[in-house]
């Protein structure tokens, strides 16, 4: 490393400015890696102004963004901390169920991010890029002061919203898969007993001695990961711990998460004031929800913790099963009265979802002799909660192998998962990938005054090469349709790039009688009916492309015309309207097969949507 | 008579004049201005660059001013040529690329400081 202090001595007189502009060269591990040589030069690199720089070069957010986003942070280097890590979560993020389409876009808000479900739904009476789109939030992650993830589900119970806070584990840079899993965790250390040893002893005598034996022991295990679980197990758990870690949404907190499009100076300011307080009472709540076991018997103790006591499960578990531990710990024996009524209801949580679990798998009569695989199963479940001593919500970026079939990635239907779609940056010789928004019928756009909404669809334009043909493939992701044609991630068109086509547009003018251009044509392959739903066909079309960034696919038999054009999906988002969430574990992932719109629990027709404006 | 490119004389710091090309001189921003708005007399005294660091200053703005355009290659390795000097020699070029404000110089160099650091880290 840089051992030798007499040939860099100068660096530490260069002015930071001019440090700023030679930190635009390095990454950000390297700045970090100049903090550890010494202390002046700590001194250099830990200046705002390097870090700023470092931010901008990660180009999340736009400067003016950054720039109010440091105001809720200690220092530009937190900030940086914080938008490297949650940078590759940012993109279109899908999930086969329901068919119609389950598209979560992951964007910047307010010192977060923000992940929003567009909703199947036609286009309103001002078109694709004026008509308010509908979108409910899925989850949000906030950056605290000192730049770390606070993780929120959002989700809705009964007619009422409610957020759901819990961790974010180390994202991984190249992250394809988005898992929402339960995740037990160790109390930190003797510090955080330090305050409770009275408590402690109260409770248990014996846990502060066995917390070191036990963690040792753990250390020792191999941990059950969330994913190995059954799914059953797995769908209870998320259940029961959504269930009671949950947060009443307060009128403030239910506002804004990003601020909207505005040209007024004044609503901007007055957004970023509503989203400030918001973010301030966000972080509180997770903040106390994370403390549980500091409160004494006096104060009244948190409703609804963030993170459960497992021995609280586990002493649930021991009850309804019968069985007894192999650990030999003791039983957390509640001496608060308040304390009771909390493990009371936690253990007829899980007596409702053991005993339920019990009857249909193992039966009470089998079991002390129930088969090795549900031993196995049940084992599993009781060695992932053993290994913690408190369970909670976490966000799990990972990447695993995925195939994909024409640019749609094969899933798993039984994870609670979302799927990343690969960035399509436009490049020369691609400039068509990205995301498309598009409708049937000519002129494009907008929808007739007679006949009911447009269906608005959503197509991911990519490219492959196969057999020396360059093909543009067009993903269908979204549907806005009542009862879906073809399965969600369906190619609706595959054209050849290197294959024109000599067939002529029908049209001369568009909607507002202006001459068309043609700037070029393509032959290929347009979806039809095939084998039922689950297989579909083609038909022979062309792709039109027209001068004014406009798509056109055209079925040459039925004279079909599909048009496209393209979408900036925050620009929309920001002059959106939101719409409510589904129940938390629903509303991350929808795992049950459906057909129609499930997001939509009101009337979607451009009727009553022009009626809402 | 085809009237001469007008001549400027720089001074560094320990006194020794160089006479330039206005055209190269401008190249800085900051003696741009200074003769732009009559602060200069017949000789710009620049007390913070040193006669050497001036002279090497003074080649690549010539190279820069002198070169074509749409030679690139050239350009690109007479730059990585330049900045393939001593640590203290580079610092120097900087400081002196700040002061006279001459962009394309200090991103440049800050690039090269930054190339050594990595390397380094």
């Amino acid at each position: 490393m840089m051992g030798e202090s007499c040939g860099w001595s100068f660096l530490l007189a260069l002015p930071d400015d001019i440090f700023a502009i030679v930190a635009q060269s390095l990454s950000p591990r390297d700045v970090c890696n100049l903090c550890l040589c010494c202390r002046s030069l700590s001194a250099l690199a830990t200046n705002d102004k390097v870090w700023f720089t470092q931010c901008e070069m990660l180009r999340v957010v736009p400067v003016r963004d950054l720039v109010e986003w440091r105001k809720g942070v200690l220092s530009y280097r937190v900030l940086c901390k914080f938008l490297e890590s949650v940078k590759s979560l940012i993109g279109i993020w899908v999930h086969q169920n329901p068919e119609l389409g389950n598209v979560v876009y992951v964007m910047p808000g307010f010192i977060s991010i923000v992940g929003c479900r567009i909703i199947p739904q036609e286009l309103g009476p001002l078109g694709i890029k004026e008509g308010p789109i509908l979108w409910a939030p899925v989850f949000e992650i906030l950056g605290d002061i000192d730049g770390s993830s606070l993780f929120f589900l959002h989700g809705r119970d009964k007619d009422d919203d409610y957020l759901y806070p819990g961790s974010v584990k180390a994202v991984d840079k190249a992250c394809n898969m988005l898992l929402l899993e339960v995740v037990p965790k160790e109390q930190i250390s003797g510090e955080k007993f330090a305050d409770d040893k009275e408590l402690l002893a109260r409770i248990d005598p014996l846990r502060s001695l066995n917390l070191k034996s036990q963690r040792v022991f753990g250390q020792n295990k191999q941990k059950v990961q969330f994913n190995r679980l059954a799914f059953g197990d797995r769908r209870k758990l998320l259940e029961t711990v959504t269930s009671q870690v949950r947060l009443k949404v307060p009128d403030l907190a239910s506002g804004l998460l990003f601020p909207r499009m505005s040209s007024d100076y004044k609503n901007f300011q007055q957004d970023f004031m509503h989203l400030r307080e918001r973010r301030y009472l966000l972080m509180q709540m997770h903040k106390l929800r994370n403390n549980c076991s500091k409160y004494n018997g006096n104060s009244q103790p948190p409703a609804d913790p963030t993170q459960l006591e497992i021995s609280e499960m586990k002493k649930a578990l021991e009850i309804s099963t019968g069985l007894r531990t192999s650990l030999g710990e003791d039983d957390c024996l509640t001496q608060s009265t308040k304390r009771k009524n909390i493990a009371g209801y936690f253990k007829d949580g899980l007596k409702q979802i053991l005993g339920k679990s019990t009857l249909t798998i193992y039966g009470r009569e089998r079991l002390r002799s129930s088969t090795s695989r549900s031993d196995s199963k049940h084992a599993q479940l009781q060695e992932f909660l053993y290994s913690g001593d408190t369970i909670g919500l976490a966000l799990n970026a990972s990447n695993g192998k995925l195939s994909s079939y024409r640019a749609w990635p094969n899933m798993h239907d039984s994870r609670f998962a979302l799927y990343k779609l690969p960035m399509q940056e436009p490049k020369p010789s691609q400039e068509y990938g990205g995301l498309w928004g598009g409708t049937f019928g000519w002129p494009p756009g907008m929808p007739s005054e007679d006949k009911p909404g447009k269906a608005l669809y959503f197509l991911f334009l990519s490219y492959e090469e196969s057999q020396d043909q360059r093909l543009l493939i067009a993903t269908k992701i979204l549907e806005g349709t009542h009862y879906v044609l073809h399965p969600n991630g369906s190619a609706m068109f595959i054209v050849n790039l290197d294959e024109p086509s000599s067939e002529t547009f029908p049209w001369d003018s568009d909607g507002d009688s202006e001459p068309l251009n043609i700037t070029c044509a393509y032959t290929g392959e347009g979806i039809a009916n095939g084998y039922g739903f689950r297989y579909p066909g083609s038909k022979p079309g062309s792709l039109f492309v027209i001068q004014g960034g406009l798509l056109a696919f055209i079925w040459k038999e039925s004279r079909t015309v599909l048009t496209m054009q393209r979408l900036n999906l925050q620009e929309l988002l920001k002059k959106g309207e939101r719409v409510p969430a589904l129940p938390p574990t629903a509303n991350f992932a929808y795992l049950t097969k459906s057909y129609s719109n499930v997001f939509a629990g009101f009337s979607s027709t451009s009727n009553g949507l022009a009626l809402q404006r | 008579m085809a009237s001469e490119s007008k001549m400027i004389m720089l001074r560094s710091s320990n006194n020794e004049v160089f006479e330039v090309e206005e055209a190269l001189a401008f190249e800085s921003q900051t003696i741009k201005h200074m003769i732009e708005h009559d602060c200069a007399d017949t000789v710009i005294p620049l007390p913070k660059v040193s006669s050497n660091i001036l002279a090497k200053v003074i080649e690549y703005c010539k190279k820069h001013v002198t070169s074509p355009k749409d030679d690139n290659n050239e350009l690109e390795s007479f730059d990585a040529e330049f900045v393939n000097i001593d640590k203290n020699v580079l610092f120097g070029l900087m400081s002196a690329a700040n002061y006279l404000n001459i962009k394309s110089f200090l991103d440049l160099t800050s690039q090269a400081l930054a190339d050594i650091i990595e390397e380094k880290c």
